[in-house]
């Protein structure tokens, strides 16, 4: 099997962030990068998948200089190579359209692909298309959101999973090759060891330029990774402080409610909710 | 380029016209100028032309073709390519499902267009660009967004909860067409469907949800939230970590991957309100939350809410919230 992973790599959405002075991104300085979270999964069950069929795991980004981190780490996992495409003008954001053309250019140039994964959602722009745009630009099957992979016939170059619709869960089958959004539910994504990150750095990294793109055969100027070029602009960006009322109703000891305060307390939130919130 | 404004409807399992289509028609009409209409595709659908008309829609066209069944993305990104590229509408709309999450990113590469997906706001620029706001960053950060005007389909799903749905008398002319779906454009065979029969609204469009958290403890502490939930005629949810834990499906994860849900009243019980689970529903209009622990996270975050034991304060709550509710 060979296995394909498209990962990137996202601001750490749990840090505390700000607005950049430009009024239209999150300031970036000092920013924690990390491997987006839903790519570890997929990272996980390509590794998985390689573990139960053979085959190698080769792990595509498309971002700064600064992204060769989360190869890293994948590689770390247990991805055999990755490639980088690189360029400081995909540290802003990109087009979805613009990116998975740029990884379906060299994603095909890999032979014999059977299998991609990538994660559900990236989770600092909260993109969950991708990941399938990609699918679309190589004319291959996807399937989103697959909460199970159930059975992988290599032979028949055939793939059974489940996956998560709109109030419940089908079972499919597609042909290879395919592409696969990962949730977190599918595994565990495991941790990489001291040793297997000194190894990683020694795994292949083939790095691809911009200047090496031909974005005549993809149908987009050069100009389109970027602000300028883009089909969708971000014109502002805020952090909303919430407000919330914050009526929270504690025991006389500033913790649980106790005894009598138990049913008093059931009392004033049904209160509130109806007179205050008129919500019931 | 048409002044065409389309809304893709979204239909149930259940084969009914799920909520947000009628929010979308609405605040298409009331924000976006131009000639409203429906998109119908589907397998037995062309019934519901005439409800798409009554929110608004002049014309509706319906693409009913047996290999759009079972929501199997492929037929769709077909059908709405080929109508899009025949007809060129100004804007593409539709809810922002899991199925539209599956198919209409396809569909945007297919017509080369820009999509904006999950907004919680529609509108137009002066020079007819589609302009939106979305959640980004674990829904921390709105972003206002314009699309560039460069002719092609400009192309947004929107948070179902957004907006309001009202009826509006459309002349709903039916276009029937033929887009000619076969079984070698599917490329994805169903094997198997399992869709639950619940009597409780759907998680993304009920105006009530309460939710449960890895604090209660089993899968047959749950009965806690659904009681709960029918009580109040609510959906039922839960984070990850109950999920995670097998307390109940992962159908009902709120969450940064799970369901993003914009109800009027949210429950959280038991829930201490991790960064990932307010992504799912910090945009609810009341947040009420329950929990033992006094430093929870989520108290900073809700609006009402009782500290204590959610063993001890559901049962006089429920007989409370079943006066009320009988008055």
């Amino acid at each position: 099997m060979k296995i394909v992973v498209f990962i990137t790599q996202t601001q750490d959405t749990e840090a505390r962030i700000k607005v950049g002075s430009s009024g239209d991104s999150i300031d970036t300085e000092g920013m924690k990068w990390i491997m987006n979270p839903y790519d570890e999964f997929a990272v996980e069950e390509a590794i998985k998948t390689k573990e139960a069929y053979g085959g190698e795991v080769i792990l595509i980004t498309a971002g700064p200089q600064r992204a060769s981190q989360a190869l890293l780490q994948g590689l770390a996992m247990g991805a055999d190579s990755a490639v980088h495409i690189s360029d400081e003008a995909l540290g802003e954001t990109v087009d979805s359209l613009v990116l998975s053309k740029l990884i379906a250019s060299e994603l095909g140039k890999i032979e014999g692909v059977d299998l991609i994964f990538t994660g559900m959602k990236i989770i600092d722009e909260e993109s969950v298309q991708v990941g399938i745009q990609i699918a679309e630009e190589l004319g291959i099957a996807h399937l989103a959101l697959v909460s199970k992979v159930i059975d992988v016939k290599p032979d028949e170059k055939k793939l059974v999973c489940q996956k998560e619709i709109d109030g419940g869960s089908v079972s499919v089958e597609v042909s290879l090759p395919a592409l696969i959004t990962c949730p977190d539910a599918m595994n565990e994504p495991r941790y990489a060891s001291v040793p297997n990150i000194m190894k990683a750095k020694r795994k292949p990294m083939k790095v691809v330029s911009l200047d090496d793109v031909d974005f005549g055969s993809l149908g987009i100027g050069r100009d389109a990774v970027g602000k300028s070029g883009a089909k969708i602009k971000t014109v502002s960006l805020e952090v909303p402080e919430v407000e919330r009322k914050l009526r929270i109703i504690k025991g006389s000891d500033e913790t649980t409610v106790k005894g009598d305060e138990i049913a008093e307390s059931a009392k004033e939130l049904v209160k509130l909710l109806r007179d205050d919130a008129k919500v019931i | 380029m048409s002044s065409e404004i389309w809304v893709v409807a979204d239909i149930k399992a259940d084969g009914q016209v799920r909520k947000v289509t009628f929010e979308v028609l609405s605040e298409a009409r009331r924000k976006l100028g131009g000639s409203v209409c429906a998109v119908l595709l589907g397998s037995g659908v062309s019934d519901k032309a005439s409800e798409l008309a009554g929110y608004g829609a002049e014309k509706v066209y319906v693409v009913d073709n047996p290999n759009l069944k079972d929501f199997n993305p492929d037929g769709y990104v077909k059908s709405l390519c080929e109508l899009i590229k025949k007809h060129s509408p100004a804007v593409v709309l539709s809810g922002n499902t899991a199925f539209a999450e599956d198919y209409m990113p396809r569909v945007a590469s297919g017509v080369g267009s820009g999509l904006a997906m999950d907004c919680v706001d529609i509108g137009m620029t002066d020079d007819g660009r589609l302009k939106i706001k979305r959640y980004s960053h674990s829904s921390r950060a709105i972003s206002t967004q314009e699309f560039s005007g460069d002719g092609s389909a400009m192309i947004a799903t929107v948070r179902p909860n957004s907006f309001k749905e009202e009826e509006a008398a459309g002349a709903g002319q039916v276009v029937n067409e033929d887009v000619g779906v076969t079984d070698a454009d599917i490329k994805i065979k169903v094997l198997e469907m399992k869709t639950k029969e619940s009597d409780r609204p759907e998680l993304t469009e009920a105006e009530r949800v309460v939710s449960g958290g890895r604090g209660l403890g089993s899968e047959e502490n749950f009965n806690h939230i659904y009681d709960l939930a029918d009580l109040l005629g609510a959906a039922a949810g839960a984070t990850r970590a109950a999920v995670d834990a097998g307390y109940c499906p992962y159908d009902m994860q709120v969450g940064q991957t799970g369901k993003a849900v914009s109800p009027i009243l949210y429950v959280a019980v038991a829930i201490s309100g991790s960064v990932q689970h307010f992504s799912g529903m910090g945009s609810s209009k009341v947040i009420v939350s329950i929990n033992k622990d006094p430093e929870a996270p989520i108290f900073a975050k809700s609006d009402y809410g009782i500290c204590g034991d959610l063993f001890q304060v559901l049962p006089p709550l429920t007989e409370e919230l079943k006066k009320a509710l009988s008055e």
